[in-house]
Protein backbone atom coordinates (compact mmCIF):
# COMPACT_ATOMS: atom_id res chain seq x y z
CA UNK A 1 0.00 0.00 0.00
CA UNK A 2 1.23 3.41 -1.04
CA UNK A 3 2.04 6.28 1.86
CA UNK A 4 -0.95 7.63 0.51
CA UNK A 5 -3.34 5.46 0.03
CA UNK A 6 -3.04 4.55 3.61
CA UNK A 7 -3.09 8.57 4.81
CA UNK A 8 -6.69 8.35 3.17
CA UNK A 9 -7.46 5.00 4.81
CA UNK A 10 -6.11 6.75 8.24
CA UNK A 11 -7.99 10.61 8.31
CA UNK A 12 -11.29 9.26 8.21
CA UNK A 13 -11.15 6.68 10.71
CA UNK A 14 -9.42 8.74 13.07
CA UNK A 15 -12.18 11.64 12.47
CA UNK A 16 -14.96 8.59 13.19
CA UNK A 17 -13.48 8.15 16.13
CA UNK A 18 -13.30 11.62 16.99
CA UNK A 19 -16.27 12.35 15.96
CA UNK A 20 -17.94 9.58 18.66
CA UNK A 21 -15.64 11.22 21.56
CA UNK A 22 -16.94 14.40 20.84
CA UNK A 23 -20.11 13.71 19.91
CA UNK A 24 -20.13 16.34 17.01
CA UNK A 25 -19.25 15.97 13.26
CA UNK A 26 -18.30 19.64 13.26
CA UNK A 27 -15.02 18.17 13.58
CA UNK A 28 -14.94 16.54 9.93
CA UNK A 29 -15.83 20.19 8.48
CA UNK A 30 -13.17 21.76 10.18
CA UNK A 31 -10.16 20.08 10.69
CA UNK A 32 -8.68 23.13 12.07
CA UNK A 33 -11.20 23.50 15.17
CA UNK A 34 -9.07 24.27 18.18
CA UNK A 35 -11.17 21.15 20.01
CA UNK A 36 -9.93 22.65 23.56
CA UNK A 37 -10.24 26.43 23.05
CA UNK A 38 -14.28 25.34 21.93
CA UNK A 39 -14.89 23.39 24.87
CA UNK A 40 -15.43 20.43 22.57
CA UNK A 41 -12.38 18.10 24.07
CA UNK A 42 -11.37 18.13 27.76
CA UNK A 43 -8.54 15.88 29.69
CA UNK A 44 -10.70 13.30 29.91
CA UNK A 45 -12.14 13.23 26.55
CA UNK A 46 -8.24 13.71 25.57
CA UNK A 47 -7.78 10.48 27.78
CA UNK A 48 -11.03 8.94 26.24
CA UNK A 49 -9.36 9.58 22.55
CA UNK A 50 -6.23 8.35 23.36
CA UNK A 51 -7.84 4.83 24.35
CA UNK A 52 -9.92 4.72 21.17
CA UNK A 53 -7.48 5.56 18.84
CA UNK A 54 -5.46 3.39 20.62
CA UNK A 55 -7.77 0.43 19.84
CA UNK A 56 -9.25 1.66 16.57
CA UNK A 57 -5.36 1.10 15.05
CA UNK A 58 -4.23 -1.28 16.87
CA UNK A 59 -1.12 0.73 18.22
CA UNK A 60 -0.09 2.13 21.47
CA UNK A 61 -0.32 5.53 22.59
CA UNK A 62 1.20 6.79 25.53
CA UNK A 63 -0.94 9.30 27.40
CA UNK A 64 2.89 10.37 28.75
CA UNK A 65 3.52 11.11 25.66
CA UNK A 66 0.90 12.84 24.64
CA UNK A 67 1.54 17.22 24.20
CA UNK A 68 -2.04 18.91 24.12
CA UNK A 69 -0.72 21.60 21.80
CA UNK A 70 0.10 18.59 19.37
CA UNK A 71 -3.04 17.25 19.77
CA UNK A 72 -5.28 20.73 19.58
CA UNK A 73 -7.05 20.23 16.37
CA UNK A 74 -8.36 17.07 14.08
CA UNK A 75 -5.73 17.76 11.53
CA UNK A 76 -2.60 17.59 14.13
CA UNK A 77 -4.57 14.57 15.94
CA UNK A 78 -4.89 12.74 12.16
CA UNK A 79 -1.14 13.94 11.63
CA UNK A 80 0.09 12.46 15.20
CA UNK A 81 -1.86 9.20 14.27
CA UNK A 82 -0.38 8.68 10.69
CA UNK A 83 2.66 8.99 12.36
CA UNK A 84 2.44 6.67 14.72
CA UNK A 85 0.70 3.97 12.30
CA UNK A 86 3.68 4.44 10.07
CA UNK A 87 6.09 3.85 12.44
CA UNK B 1 -0.42 23.30 70.73
CA UNK B 2 -3.05 24.01 68.23
CA UNK B 3 -2.78 23.68 64.37
CA UNK B 4 -1.42 27.44 63.87
CA UNK B 5 0.64 26.86 66.23
CA UNK B 6 2.28 23.23 65.44
CA UNK B 7 2.96 24.96 61.66
CA UNK B 8 4.73 27.94 63.17
CA UNK B 9 6.56 25.35 65.24
CA UNK B 10 8.08 23.46 61.95
CA UNK B 11 8.84 27.18 60.76
CA UNK B 12 11.04 27.97 63.94
CA UNK B 13 12.99 24.00 63.40
CA UNK B 14 13.28 24.41 60.28
CA UNK B 15 12.39 27.60 58.32
CA UNK B 16 14.09 25.85 54.74
CA UNK B 17 12.08 22.96 54.54
CA UNK B 18 9.65 23.29 51.78
CA UNK B 19 6.21 23.86 52.42
CA UNK B 20 4.60 23.77 49.15
CA UNK B 21 5.81 23.32 45.61
CA UNK B 22 3.53 24.55 42.90
CA UNK B 23 4.82 24.14 39.33
CA UNK B 24 8.08 26.29 39.38
CA UNK B 25 7.37 28.00 42.37
CA UNK B 26 8.34 26.46 45.84
CA UNK B 27 7.51 28.13 49.47
CA UNK B 28 9.53 27.56 52.57
CA UNK B 29 8.21 26.62 56.21
CA UNK B 30 9.95 29.80 57.01
CA UNK B 31 8.30 32.17 53.97
CA UNK B 32 4.87 31.08 55.10
CA UNK B 33 5.08 31.67 58.78
CA UNK B 34 6.89 34.85 58.14
CA UNK B 35 4.15 36.06 55.23
CA UNK B 36 1.10 34.46 56.47
CA UNK B 37 1.92 36.60 59.83
CA UNK B 38 2.51 39.71 57.63
CA UNK B 39 -0.73 39.73 55.84
CA UNK B 40 -2.24 38.73 59.14
CA UNK B 41 -0.71 42.14 60.71
CA UNK B 42 -2.10 44.08 57.49
CA UNK B 43 -5.70 42.32 57.84
CA UNK B 44 -5.87 43.47 61.68
CA UNK B 45 -5.22 47.21 60.54
CA UNK B 46 -7.29 46.98 57.52
CA UNK B 47 -10.56 45.00 58.51
CA UNK B 48 -12.77 45.76 61.99
CA UNK B 49 -12.45 43.12 64.31
CA UNK B 50 -15.76 41.34 63.50
CA UNK B 51 -13.71 37.82 62.16
CA UNK B 52 -16.10 38.35 59.03
CA UNK B 53 -14.65 35.42 56.31
CA UNK B 54 -12.33 36.91 53.66
CA UNK B 55 -12.85 35.59 50.25
CA UNK B 56 -9.79 34.03 48.92
CA UNK B 57 -9.55 33.42 45.09
CA UNK B 58 -6.70 31.47 43.01
CA UNK B 59 -5.78 28.17 41.81
CA UNK B 60 -2.28 26.70 43.54
CA UNK B 61 -0.31 29.68 43.81
CA UNK B 62 1.28 29.58 47.47
CA UNK B 63 -0.44 32.82 48.25
CA UNK B 64 -3.34 30.52 48.82
CA UNK B 65 -1.74 28.93 51.70
CA UNK B 66 -0.36 32.26 52.93
CA UNK B 67 -3.99 33.83 52.62
CA UNK B 68 -5.21 30.77 54.64
CA UNK B 69 -2.87 31.02 57.62
CA UNK B 70 -3.06 34.91 57.12
CA UNK B 71 -7.02 35.11 57.46
CA UNK B 72 -6.95 32.91 61.07
CA UNK B 73 -3.95 34.64 62.46
CA UNK B 74 -5.81 37.41 62.23
CA UNK B 75 -9.31 36.04 63.51
CA UNK B 76 -10.80 35.56 60.32
CA UNK B 77 -12.36 32.81 58.47
CA UNK B 78 -11.15 31.94 55.29
CA UNK B 79 -13.64 30.69 52.00
CA UNK B 80 -11.32 29.37 49.30
CA UNK B 81 -12.59 30.04 46.11
CA UNK B 82 -11.23 28.35 42.63
CA UNK B 83 -9.86 30.45 39.97
CA UNK B 84 -12.84 28.77 37.47
CA UNK B 85 -15.45 29.48 39.50
CA UNK B 86 -17.66 31.50 37.22
CA UNK B 87 -18.22 35.75 38.36
CA UNK B 88 -21.58 35.41 38.82
CA UNK B 89 -21.34 32.63 41.57
CA UNK B 90 -18.43 34.25 43.51
CA UNK B 91 -20.32 37.09 43.69
CA UNK B 92 -23.62 35.19 45.10
CA UNK B 93 -20.95 33.22 47.23
CA UNK B 94 -19.42 36.47 48.92
CA UNK B 95 -22.73 37.96 49.28
CA UNK B 96 -24.10 35.06 51.13
CA UNK B 97 -21.17 35.19 53.42
CA UNK B 98 -20.81 39.22 53.55
CA UNK B 99 -16.88 38.76 53.33
CA UNK B 100 -15.63 42.24 53.08
CA UNK B 101 -12.27 40.79 50.98
CA UNK B 102 -11.10 38.85 48.23
CA UNK B 103 -7.78 38.75 48.48
CA UNK B 104 -6.04 37.10 44.94
CA UNK B 105 -2.39 35.81 44.84
CA UNK B 106 -1.17 39.22 43.30
CA UNK B 107 -2.95 41.21 46.08
CA UNK B 108 -1.86 38.96 48.68
CA UNK B 109 2.28 39.09 46.90
CA UNK B 110 1.87 42.79 47.03
CA UNK B 111 0.52 43.22 50.84
CA UNK B 112 3.13 40.91 52.04
CA UNK B 113 5.84 42.75 49.34
CA UNK B 114 5.28 46.21 51.11
CA UNK B 115 5.51 44.59 54.57
CA UNK B 116 8.56 43.60 54.19
CA UNK B 117 11.13 42.01 56.90
CA UNK B 118 9.58 44.14 59.29
CA UNK B 119 8.53 42.41 62.36
CA UNK B 120 4.68 41.53 62.14
CA UNK B 121 1.77 42.97 64.62
CA UNK B 122 1.34 40.54 67.29
CA UNK B 123 -1.39 37.81 65.96
CA UNK B 124 -5.57 37.11 66.89
CA UNK B 125 -5.76 33.89 65.73
CA UNK B 126 -9.28 31.62 65.52
CA UNK B 127 -9.72 30.15 68.89
CA UNK B 128 -11.21 26.47 68.87
CA UNK B 129 -14.96 27.20 68.51
CA UNK B 130 -14.37 29.60 65.70
CA UNK B 131 -14.79 29.23 62.30
CA UNK B 132 -11.70 28.55 60.41
CA UNK B 133 -12.51 27.82 56.89
CA UNK B 134 -16.22 28.41 55.03
CA UNK B 135 -16.35 25.88 51.66
CA UNK B 136 -19.59 26.55 49.15
CA UNK B 137 -20.88 23.53 48.18
CA UNK B 138 -23.87 23.27 45.47
CA UNK B 139 -27.16 23.06 47.37
CA UNK B 140 -30.48 21.60 45.59
CA UNK B 141 -31.76 24.80 45.01
CA UNK B 142 -28.62 25.85 42.88
CA UNK B 143 -27.82 28.59 45.82
CA UNK B 144 -24.52 27.50 46.71
CA UNK B 145 -24.15 26.86 50.62
CA UNK B 146 -21.54 27.51 52.82
CA UNK B 147 -20.29 24.58 55.19
CA UNK B 148 -18.80 26.11 58.35
CA UNK B 149 -15.88 24.38 59.85
CA UNK B 150 -14.64 24.97 63.39
CA UNK B 151 -10.40 24.65 64.17
CA UNK B 152 -12.26 21.88 66.48
CA UNK B 153 -13.75 20.17 63.73
CA UNK B 154 -10.40 20.32 61.56
CA UNK B 155 -8.61 19.62 64.62
CA UNK B 156 -10.98 16.42 65.38
CA UNK B 157 -10.40 15.32 61.51
CA UNK B 158 -6.41 15.55 61.69
CA UNK B 159 -5.87 14.01 65.18
CA UNK B 160 -7.25 10.66 64.20
CA UNK B 161 -6.16 11.03 60.56
CA UNK B 162 -2.86 11.45 62.18
CA UNK B 163 -3.07 8.47 64.37
CA UNK B 164 -3.82 6.19 61.92
CA UNK B 165 -1.75 7.36 58.44
CA UNK B 166 1.29 7.00 60.98
CA UNK B 167 3.24 9.81 58.58
CA UNK B 168 7.00 10.54 59.22
CA UNK B 169 7.23 14.48 60.10
CA UNK B 170 9.12 16.18 57.47
CA UNK B 171 9.33 13.27 55.51
CA UNK B 172 6.75 12.92 54.07
CA UNK B 173 5.36 14.84 50.97
CA UNK B 174 1.84 15.14 49.80
CA UNK B 175 -0.36 15.00 46.42
CA UNK B 176 -2.45 17.73 45.88
CA UNK B 177 -4.97 17.02 43.34
CA UNK B 178 -8.27 18.61 44.54
CA UNK B 179 -8.30 22.28 43.72
CA UNK B 180 -8.37 24.47 47.61
CA UNK B 181 -12.06 24.81 46.93
CA UNK B 182 -12.54 21.59 47.54
CA UNK B 183 -12.75 19.92 50.86
CA UNK B 184 -10.37 17.09 49.71
CA UNK B 185 -7.57 19.61 49.64
CA UNK B 186 -7.82 20.19 53.47
CA UNK B 187 -6.88 16.36 53.66
CA UNK B 188 -3.36 16.23 52.08
CA UNK B 189 -2.92 20.79 52.70
CA UNK B 190 -3.10 20.09 56.69
CA UNK B 191 -2.07 16.51 56.67
CA UNK B 192 1.05 18.09 55.18
CA UNK B 193 1.41 21.34 56.96
CA UNK B 194 0.89 19.77 60.73
CA UNK B 195 3.36 16.85 59.92
CA UNK B 196 5.95 19.58 58.54
CA UNK B 197 6.24 17.82 55.10
CA UNK B 198 5.77 19.22 51.67
CA UNK B 199 2.84 19.74 49.85
CA UNK B 200 3.23 19.27 45.75
CA UNK B 201 0.17 20.72 43.75
CA UNK B 202 -1.06 19.20 40.43
CA UNK B 203 -2.86 22.68 38.59
CA UNK B 204 -5.59 22.40 36.08
CA UNK B 205 -3.03 23.23 33.48
CA UNK B 206 -1.01 19.95 34.13
CA UNK B 207 -4.51 17.41 34.67
CA UNK B 208 -5.55 19.18 30.59
CA UNK B 209 -1.89 18.10 29.09
CA UNK B 210 -1.20 14.60 29.73
CA UNK B 211 2.55 14.60 28.84
CA UNK B 212 2.74 17.58 31.67
CA UNK B 213 0.82 15.38 34.33
CA UNK B 214 2.95 12.54 34.07
CA UNK B 215 6.08 14.99 33.92
CA UNK B 216 4.72 16.40 37.38
CA UNK B 217 3.90 12.77 38.84
CA UNK B 218 7.05 12.25 37.65
CA UNK B 219 8.91 15.00 39.51
CA UNK B 220 6.69 14.91 42.65
CA UNK B 221 8.64 12.45 44.40
CA UNK B 222 5.29 12.25 46.29
CA UNK B 223 4.74 9.62 49.24
CA UNK B 224 1.24 10.38 50.26
CA UNK B 225 -1.09 10.58 47.30
CA UNK B 226 -4.29 12.32 48.26
CA UNK B 227 -7.17 12.31 45.11
CA UNK B 228 -10.72 11.82 43.70
CA UNK B 229 -10.85 7.88 42.42
CA UNK B 230 -11.77 9.32 39.33
CA UNK B 231 -8.51 11.15 38.90
CA UNK B 232 -6.64 7.85 39.52
CA UNK B 233 -8.55 6.34 37.18
CA UNK B 234 -7.88 8.57 34.74
CA UNK B 235 -3.72 8.40 35.18
CA UNK B 236 -3.80 4.47 35.45
CA UNK B 237 -4.68 4.71 31.35
CA UNK B 238 -1.03 5.47 31.13
CA UNK B 239 0.73 2.23 31.66
CA UNK B 240 3.68 3.27 33.20
CA UNK B 241 1.85 4.87 35.94
CA UNK B 242 3.30 2.59 38.69
CA UNK B 243 5.90 2.39 41.34
CA UNK B 244 8.53 2.85 38.43
CA UNK B 245 7.06 6.45 37.83
CA UNK B 246 6.05 7.17 42.10
CA UNK B 247 8.49 5.25 43.20
CA UNK B 248 7.89 6.54 46.74
CA UNK B 249 4.09 6.52 47.20
CA UNK B 250 3.61 4.56 50.18
CA UNK B 251 -0.17 5.42 50.33
CA UNK B 252 -2.92 6.38 48.14
CA UNK B 253 -5.73 8.53 50.42
CA UNK B 254 -9.31 8.46 48.69
CA UNK B 255 -12.22 9.96 49.25
CA UNK B 256 -15.42 12.28 47.53
CA UNK B 257 -16.90 9.69 45.65
CA UNK B 258 -16.79 5.76 45.32
CA UNK B 259 -13.30 3.86 44.98
CA UNK B 260 -14.59 1.07 41.94
CA UNK B 261 -12.75 -2.09 43.28
CA UNK B 262 -10.66 -2.36 39.80
CA UNK B 263 -9.18 0.86 40.53
CA UNK B 264 -8.03 -0.26 43.94
CA UNK B 265 -6.97 -3.88 42.49
CA UNK B 266 -5.06 -1.54 39.91
CA UNK B 267 -2.98 0.48 42.17
CA UNK B 268 -2.16 -2.29 44.27
CA UNK B 269 -0.76 -4.37 41.63
CA UNK B 270 1.24 -1.49 40.11
CA UNK B 271 2.28 0.05 43.83
CA UNK B 272 2.98 -3.37 45.72
CA UNK B 273 4.79 -1.49 48.16
CA UNK B 274 1.32 1.34 48.88
CA UNK B 275 -1.35 0.96 50.89
CA UNK B 276 -4.88 2.13 49.85
CA UNK B 277 -6.95 4.25 52.04
CA UNK B 278 -10.51 4.44 51.31
CA UNK B 279 -12.27 7.51 52.88
CA UNK B 280 -15.85 9.09 53.53
CA UNK B 281 -17.53 11.81 54.62
CA UNK B 282 -19.02 15.29 52.95
CA UNK B 283 -18.18 18.05 53.87
CA UNK B 284 -20.20 19.14 56.45
CA UNK B 285 -18.62 17.17 58.58
CA UNK B 286 -14.77 17.37 58.00
CA UNK B 287 -13.59 15.97 54.45
CA UNK B 288 -13.76 12.41 56.20
CA UNK B 289 -15.49 10.46 59.08
CA UNK B 290 -14.86 6.75 58.29
CA UNK B 291 -12.08 5.16 57.07
CA UNK B 292 -10.54 1.36 55.46
CA UNK B 293 -7.62 0.18 54.18
CA UNK B 294 -8.29 -2.08 50.84
CA UNK B 295 -6.06 -4.84 50.84
CA UNK B 296 -6.23 -8.05 48.77
CA UNK B 297 -8.83 -9.45 51.51
CA UNK B 298 -10.72 -6.83 51.35
CA UNK B 299 -11.22 -6.35 47.80
CA UNK B 300 -11.58 -10.14 47.62
CA UNK B 301 -14.29 -10.02 50.38
CA UNK B 302 -16.44 -6.78 49.38
CA UNK B 303 -18.05 -5.82 46.18
CA UNK B 304 -18.64 -2.98 46.67
CA UNK B 305 -15.62 -1.97 48.64
CA UNK B 306 -16.74 -0.78 52.24
CA UNK B 307 -16.12 3.30 53.20
CA UNK B 308 -14.68 2.30 56.73
CA UNK B 309 -15.12 2.49 60.02
CA UNK B 310 -15.83 5.53 62.26
CA UNK B 311 -13.74 7.88 63.35
CA UNK B 312 -12.95 7.20 67.18
CA UNK B 313 -14.43 9.94 68.65
CA UNK B 314 -17.45 10.15 66.01
CA UNK B 315 -20.48 8.05 65.66
CA UNK B 316 -22.00 7.04 62.62
CA UNK B 317 -25.12 5.05 62.27
CA UNK B 318 -27.80 4.45 59.70
CA UNK B 319 -31.42 5.73 60.47
CA UNK B 320 -34.46 3.31 58.97
CA UNK B 321 -37.40 5.38 57.55
CA UNK B 322 -38.91 5.88 61.11
CA UNK B 323 -35.66 7.37 62.20
CA UNK B 324 -34.76 4.22 64.11
CA UNK B 325 -31.18 2.85 64.17
CA UNK B 326 -31.18 0.33 61.18
CA UNK B 327 -30.12 -3.08 62.08
CA UNK B 328 -26.96 -4.75 60.33
CA UNK B 329 -26.96 -4.80 56.71
CA UNK B 330 -30.54 -2.94 56.87
CA UNK B 331 -30.44 0.16 54.79
CA UNK B 332 -31.08 3.77 55.79
CA UNK B 333 -29.82 7.35 55.40
CA UNK B 334 -26.39 7.61 57.25
CA UNK B 335 -26.48 10.00 60.15
CA UNK B 336 -23.25 11.49 61.77
CA UNK B 337 -22.20 12.70 64.60
CA UNK B 338 -19.37 14.29 66.64
CA UNK B 339 -17.00 16.50 67.45
CA UNK B 340 -16.27 17.31 63.10
CA UNK B 341 -19.74 18.22 62.75
CA UNK B 342 -20.21 21.61 61.17
CA UNK B 343 -22.55 24.29 63.06
CA UNK B 344 -24.58 24.57 59.86
CA UNK B 345 -24.08 26.80 56.96
CA UNK B 346 -23.72 30.81 56.92
CA UNK B 347 -26.05 32.79 56.54
CA UNK B 348 -28.79 30.13 56.36
CA UNK B 349 -30.62 29.04 59.55
CA UNK B 350 -33.48 27.13 57.72
CA UNK B 351 -30.55 24.89 55.47
CA UNK B 352 -28.74 24.62 58.94
CA UNK B 353 -31.98 23.40 60.79
CA UNK B 354 -33.44 21.17 58.38
CA UNK B 355 -30.18 19.14 58.12
CA UNK B 356 -28.26 19.53 61.90
CA UNK B 357 -29.47 18.26 65.05
CA UNK B 358 -28.47 16.66 68.47
CA UNK B 359 -27.62 12.90 68.48
CA UNK B 360 -25.92 10.82 71.46
CA UNK B 361 -25.32 14.65 73.08
CA UNK B 362 -23.04 15.55 70.05
CA UNK B 363 -23.56 17.59 67.08
CA UNK B 364 -25.13 15.44 64.17
CA UNK B 365 -25.72 15.76 60.60
CA UNK B 366 -28.13 13.98 58.04
CA UNK B 367 -25.91 13.24 55.41
CA UNK B 368 -28.65 12.74 53.08
CA UNK B 369 -26.69 9.42 51.82
CA UNK B 370 -28.21 5.94 51.73
CA UNK B 371 -26.21 3.18 53.35
CA UNK B 372 -25.94 -0.08 55.64
CA UNK B 373 -23.53 -1.76 57.68
CA UNK B 374 -22.04 -4.96 57.40
CA UNK B 375 -19.69 -6.68 59.76
CA UNK B 376 -18.87 -2.75 61.55
CA UNK B 377 -17.86 -1.39 58.20
CA UNK B 378 -20.40 1.25 56.35
CA UNK B 379 -20.96 1.08 52.78
CA UNK B 380 -22.30 3.96 50.89
CA UNK B 381 -25.37 3.12 48.44
CA UNK B 382 -25.74 7.16 46.85
CA UNK B 383 -27.90 10.05 47.37
CA UNK B 384 -31.19 9.75 48.60
CA UNK B 385 -32.10 13.36 46.32
CA UNK B 386 -31.59 11.21 43.29
CA UNK B 387 -34.53 10.20 43.34
CA UNK B 388 -36.47 10.13 40.24
CA UNK B 389 -40.54 9.15 39.09
CA UNK B 390 -40.15 7.75 35.55
CA UNK B 391 -43.52 6.49 34.28
CA UNK B 392 -45.19 6.86 37.81
CA UNK B 393 -42.49 4.54 39.45
CA UNK B 394 -40.29 6.14 42.29
CA UNK B 395 -36.63 5.34 41.62
CA UNK B 396 -33.77 5.81 43.10
CA UNK B 397 -30.72 6.87 40.77
CA UNK B 398 -27.81 5.25 43.44
CA UNK B 399 -29.84 2.22 43.65
CA UNK B 400 -29.85 1.22 39.82
CA UNK B 401 -26.20 2.53 40.21
CA UNK B 402 -25.04 -0.10 42.62
CA UNK B 403 -26.63 -2.42 41.06
CA UNK B 404 -24.36 -1.22 37.51
CA UNK B 405 -21.71 -0.95 39.77
CA UNK B 406 -22.33 -4.60 41.00
CA UNK B 407 -21.85 -6.66 37.76
CA UNK B 408 -18.96 -8.42 36.96
CA UNK B 409 -16.86 -5.95 34.08
CA UNK B 410 -18.54 -2.89 35.07
CA UNK B 411 -15.88 -0.55 36.60
CA UNK B 412 -18.06 2.33 37.20
CA UNK B 413 -21.43 3.33 36.49
CA UNK B 414 -23.98 6.38 36.30
CA UNK B 415 -27.58 6.39 35.51
CA UNK B 416 -29.26 9.67 34.47
CA UNK B 417 -32.47 10.05 33.11
CA UNK B 418 -33.36 11.13 29.74
CA UNK B 419 -35.61 13.23 29.17
CA UNK B 420 -37.99 13.96 26.29
CA UNK B 421 -40.15 16.94 25.48
CA UNK B 422 -39.15 18.15 29.07
CA UNK B 423 -40.49 15.03 30.94
CA UNK B 424 -38.42 11.72 31.84
CA UNK B 425 -38.60 9.23 29.61
CA UNK B 426 -35.74 6.51 30.34
CA UNK B 427 -32.90 6.05 32.53
CA UNK B 428 -29.86 6.02 30.41
CA UNK B 429 -26.14 4.22 31.44
CA UNK B 430 -23.18 5.50 30.89
CA UNK B 431 -20.56 2.67 31.71
CA UNK B 432 -16.79 2.30 31.71
CA UNK B 433 -16.19 -1.27 31.27
CA UNK B 434 -12.53 -3.11 32.93
CA UNK B 435 -11.77 -4.87 29.61
CA UNK B 436 -12.12 -4.20 26.09
CA UNK B 437 -14.46 -6.62 24.97
CA UNK B 438 -14.89 -8.13 20.96
CA UNK B 439 -17.99 -8.24 21.71
CA UNK B 440 -20.54 -5.27 19.91
CA UNK B 441 -21.97 -2.79 22.10
CA UNK B 442 -25.35 -3.76 21.18
CA UNK B 443 -24.30 -7.26 22.35
CA UNK B 444 -22.72 -5.91 26.12
CA UNK B 445 -25.60 -3.50 26.02
CA UNK B 446 -28.18 -6.33 26.08
CA UNK B 447 -25.89 -8.82 28.84
CA UNK B 448 -26.03 -6.21 30.90
CA UNK B 449 -29.37 -5.42 30.57
CA UNK B 450 -29.89 -9.25 31.33
CA UNK B 451 -27.80 -9.37 34.70
CA UNK B 452 -29.44 -6.13 35.43
CA UNK B 453 -32.74 -7.94 35.63
CA UNK B 454 -31.86 -10.36 37.93
CA UNK B 455 -31.31 -7.65 40.40
CA UNK B 456 -34.09 -5.22 39.72
CA UNK B 457 -37.61 -4.74 38.82
CA UNK B 458 -38.15 -4.24 34.81
CA UNK B 459 -38.76 -0.38 35.24
CA UNK B 460 -35.14 0.00 36.63
CA UNK B 461 -33.29 -1.03 33.61
CA UNK B 462 -31.61 1.76 31.46
CA UNK B 463 -32.87 1.89 28.19
CA UNK B 464 -29.90 2.81 26.64
CA UNK B 465 -25.99 2.23 27.66
CA UNK B 466 -23.06 4.52 26.86
CA UNK B 467 -20.03 2.91 26.96
CA UNK B 468 -16.74 4.95 27.74
CA UNK B 469 -13.07 5.06 28.87
CA UNK B 470 -13.28 7.56 31.32
CA UNK B 471 -15.74 10.00 32.39
CA UNK B 472 -15.74 14.00 32.84
CA UNK B 473 -14.67 15.31 35.74
CA UNK B 474 -16.50 18.26 37.66
CA UNK B 475 -13.43 20.72 38.57
CA UNK B 476 -13.28 18.87 42.08
CA UNK B 477 -12.46 15.69 40.29
CA UNK B 478 -15.89 14.07 40.73
CA UNK B 479 -17.86 12.27 37.52
CA UNK B 480 -19.38 15.20 35.89
CA UNK B 481 -23.29 14.08 35.80
CA UNK B 482 -24.31 17.59 33.95
CA UNK B 483 -21.54 16.67 31.44
CA UNK B 484 -22.94 13.70 31.01
CA UNK B 485 -26.18 14.43 30.88
CA UNK B 486 -25.37 16.92 28.18
CA UNK B 487 -24.08 14.18 26.15
CA UNK B 488 -27.88 12.76 26.43
CA UNK B 489 -29.33 15.41 24.93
Amino acid sequence: MSATVQNQAIAPKVLDVLEQITGTDQVRRDLDLALFEQNILDSLGLVELIVALSDAFGVEIFPAEIERSEWATPRQIIASVEKRVRV
Amino acid sequence: MDLIERIDEWARAAPEHLAHVSRERTLTYGELARRSAALAAWLLRALPDDRAPIAVQGHKEPEMLIAFLGAVKAGHPYIPIDVTTPPARVERIVATARAPLTLTPARVAAIVAEAGDAAPDPVHRVAANDPFYIIFTSGSTGEPKGVVITLACLTSFLDWMLAEQRLVEQRETFLNQAPFSFDLSVMDTYLSLATGGTLFSIDKDDIANPAQLYRALTHSNATVWVSTPSFAQMCLVEKTFSAAMLPRVRRFLFCGETLAPEVAAALLDRFPDAQVWNTYGPTETTVATTSVRIDGETLTRYRPLPVGYAKPDSRVVVLDEDGRVAVNGERGEIVIAGPNVSPGYISRPDLTAKAFFTLYGMPAYHTGDWGYFQNGLLFYEGRRDQQVKLHGHRIELGDVEANLQALPGVRDGVVLVKMKDGAPDSLAAFVILNDHSADSEFEISRALKNRMAERLPVYMIPRKFHFLSAFPMTANGKADRKKLAEMLA
